[in-house]
């Protein structure tokens, strides 16, 4: 079975820090037969209040609404908004380990000037690498998946301009 | 003071009198102070289901009446709790308000896998509208204040609060304060909207006094939000024709000249082909459910739809709309009742293709009413309703269970009285009948209740005949018994090629049964013992169960079969 691919959303929640809260957000969204593609929480700047950013696809802008409403119909859910393409910064950091040959590392980072955490004899690299999921994709591949040793991403943060 | 002291402070402050409950480890602290201060009338179901419907029942009843109360049931941990999982999930689909709580295994070995231990939180998050687990004592008497304020505000609903044994037995410290008159839940998430924006008011009103084809639509939010006369009086003075859910069934008289009965998937030709054929849709309070829409790319294709509806995410999650109301729906009507721009409008064109409509199914149902049985003689369930609603005048509180007794009923009651039609409707839990009208008996003491159920549901919580015996309560039972799981049975008839797997059903000796728990009993086998069945029943003084023996090919009619459109309605039987 072949699965079209469907257009990427970025919902943003502030909710209430609780036990349970994302217990019971994912629960909703799975019963809605989503698969999460990333979900990071973190603080937000009110006190007892957390940021959940939340990525899935979905191509029906009704269907989008649904988990929306359904979300803020959710004591522990405070507010609940989709956070449009054009009009936001959608981020995620990576941190990447991979043997690479010098020549070819430095040729590579020209071109990305991602930071250095660690450089082990033998062509080891530990770097990390922040940025719009499509640069890290990107930068993965040109890094080339036989060389890679082990891959770390945080999944997509994101905010309003 | 402890934690068991301040659960019942919480509960009596709230307006409770019944508790409905069955004891085990986890929660007999609570249950041994319930017993030193003798503050409520406790209820023993004899199974924790039956709680929950007896909980249901108190709280849907009541709701209309001048103290309206939320059912409370009880539970121990892990088993007790995990039996009460139907009746809540239930609850949550129909939005009843209702609080359970549940004893938990102590904190300290909690998620141990201790003695009975169920994660209640976990299971329970996804079927009711709040859960809470306090850890400590102090946070015992706000939690269940919050618990009536949630499960009560909005959209109704279950909730439940796990209370772990630790939690019950300790003390709180000496600067422990609580003032229920104060409190005021912190929730900044919880969205409550009852009041109608003025403006889209206006545009509502605006389309109904420009349509020509109007049906307004009467669901539970009409029954929860009180609003039932206000409902009948806006169809008089706008002369719009009002179909019904199931739920919206009893908020004004059913015979009343623009009432058209039920909708859906078993309503009225008049209904369905009025909604097929309108303009403009005005719902008020219901949220567009697959019985009642059919297909859905088919649905009412040339009706705008105005919706009034106190959950935001109900508006255009099934049906899009014209105009999204999002308030409760009394304060609605309210408004638009008195707007000085709403016209009335003979409508006569609409009006007479709505008359003619009723007559399209009139003549058959008169001559099965006429004739009261089946080709085998055995009698036809809705001409057992039909004469149960003319010797009760059709005032008394009607409790079906789950089935083709519960759409005969839905269909063939007279419904006078306000509130008075409490049925399982989005989950259609069998078995709910018994105990949620021993419920609404507790609530509505001065009305009689019939508790109508099939051969089936009645087998599925009949244990609480016990509770019946034991509290003597006054409800008047009816077993329809057709041998069959008849809805099913009608399924395999229509779409299965009259295989009937799974549906015939052995019941056991009734009379025994009645005999048993000490109730008098009458098998009603014959046309001409049915009103005397009848008048027996509501002349004893105290629970009675009659038993008819009906025909098992009967079918309800109209049916939309699942999944078609209005228009594949099945109107009369097909031939054999
Ligand atoms: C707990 C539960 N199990 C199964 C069903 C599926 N179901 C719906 S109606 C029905 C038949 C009910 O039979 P009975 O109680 O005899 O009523 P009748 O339809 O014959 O009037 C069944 C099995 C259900 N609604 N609830
Ligand atoms: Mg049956």
């Amino acid at each position: 079975m072949t699965v079209k691919k469907m257009k990427r959303r970025a919902i943003l929640a502030f909710v209430q820090d609780k036990p349970g809260t994302l217990n019971k957000i994912s629960m909703m969204i799975r019963r809605k037969m989503y698969n999460v593609d990333t979900l990071t929480v973190c603080k937000a700047k009110a006190a007892g209040v957390s940021r959940m950013t939340i990525t899935l696809r979905e191509d029906d802008e009704t269907k989008v609404l649904q988990v929306i409403r359904q979300l803020e119909k959710f004591t522990e859910v405070i507010r609940a908004k989709e956070l449009d393409r054009e009009q936001s910064y959608w981020r995620e950091v990576a941190i990447i380990k991979f043997e690479l040959e010098k020549k070819a590392f430095e040729k590579l980072q020209k071109k990305y000037q991602v930071e250095i955490l660690d450089a082990q004899p033998h062509d080891i690299y530990i770097v990390q690498i922040a940025g719009p999921t499509e640069r890290i994709d990107s930068f993965l591949k040109d890094v080339g998946s036989e060389h890679f040793i082990e891959i770390a991403r945080t999944g997509v943060t994101a905010m309003d301009k | 003071m402890k934690g068991t002291e301040l659960v019942l402070r919480a509960l009596h402050a709230k307006g409770v009198k019944y508790i409905f409950g069955y004891t085990g480890g986890a929660i007999m602290p609570i249950f041994d102070e319930m017993e030193k201060q003798k503050l409520f009338t406790f209820i023993m179901p004899r199974h924790e289901q039956g709680a929950s419907f007896m909980a249901q029942g108190l709280s849907r009843a009541s709701l209309s009446t001048d103290t309206p109360q939320i059912g409370v049931c009880m539970a121990t941990s892990g088993p007790g709790a995990m039996n009460l999982v139907t009746g809540i999930a239930d609850a949550h689909m129909d939005s009843v308000p209702m609080v359970s709580i549940t004893g938990q295994v102590a904190t300290g070995v909690i998620a141990t896998d201790a003695f009975q231990e169920s994660d209640v939180v976990g299971v329970m998050m996804p079927i009711c509208k709040q859960t809470y687990m306090p850890l400590t004592t102090e946070e015992v008497e706000k939690t269940v204040h919050e618990a009536f304020y949630v499960a009560t505000t909005g959209r109704f609903g279950p909730v439940v609060i796990d209370l772990p044994k630790d939690v019950q037995v300790q003390s709180v410290g000496e600067k422990y304060s609580f003032n229920p008159k104060t409190f005021r839940p912190k929730l900044p998430g919880f969205y409550y909207h009852p009041s109608p924006e003025r403006e889209v008011v206006h545009q509502a009103i605006e389309m109904m006094n420009r349509s020509e084809r109007p049906v307004m639509f009467c669901g539970h939010g009409v029954i929860s939000s009180n609003a039932g006369a206000m409902l009948q009086e806006f169809a008089e003075k706008t002369n719009i024709p009002v179909a019904f859910t199931l739920h919206g069934l009893s908020a004004m008289p059913v015979d009343h000249p623009l009432s058209l009965g039920m909708m859906g998937m078993h309503g009225t030709v008049e209904a369905n082909r009025a909604i097929m054929n309108a303009d403009l849709i005005i719902s008020f309070g219901m949220r567009f459910d697959d019985r009642v829409t059919g297909k859905l790319n088919e649905y009412a294709k040339n009706a705008d739809v105005i919706h009034v509806e106190i959950d935001p995410s109900e508006l255009d999650k099934n049906v899009a709309t014209t105009v999204a109301i999002n308030a409760d729906v009394y304060r609605t009507l309210h408004v638009m009742l008195h707007d000085p721009e709403l016209v009335s409008k003979p409508r006569r064109r609409w009006l007479k293709e709505v008359a003619d409509n009723r007559k399209v199914t009139l003549d058959g149902v008169a001559e099965e009413l006429a004739s009261g049985v089946g080709d085998d003689g055995k009698l036809l369930m809705k001409s057992i309703i039909s004469r149960l609603s003319d010797i009760t005048a059709g005032k008394d509180i009607i409790v079906p269970d789950v089935g083709q007794h519960q759409m005969m009923a839905a269909r063939f009651y007279n419904y006078q009285t306000n509130n008075s039609w409490f049925a399982s409707g989005g989950a259609g839990t069998m078995g709910c009948s018994l105990p949620m009208a021993i419920g609404a008996k507790l609530a509505r003491p001065d009305e009689r209740v019939w508790s109508i159920s099939g051969d089936g549901g009645f087998q599925m919580n009949m244990q609480e005949l016990c509770t019946i015996m034991e509290q003597g309560t006054d409800v008047k039972i009816m077993i329809l018994n057709n041998g069959y799981l008849g809805m099913v049975r009608q399924w395999q008839t229509l779409f299965f090629d009259g295989r009937y797997a799974g549906t015939p059903m052995t019941s056991p000796n009734y009379e025994l049964i009645a005999k048993a728990y000490d109730l008098p009993y009458q098998k009603v086998t014959d046309l001409d013992q049915v009103d005397a069945a009848i008048r027996a029943a509501i002349d004893h003084n105290g629970a009675y169960i009659l038993e008819f023996i009906c025909d098992p090919s009967e079918v309800i009619l109209p049916m939309i079969p699942s999944g078609g459109g209005f228009g594949d309605m099945i109107v009369s039987r097909p031939k054999s």
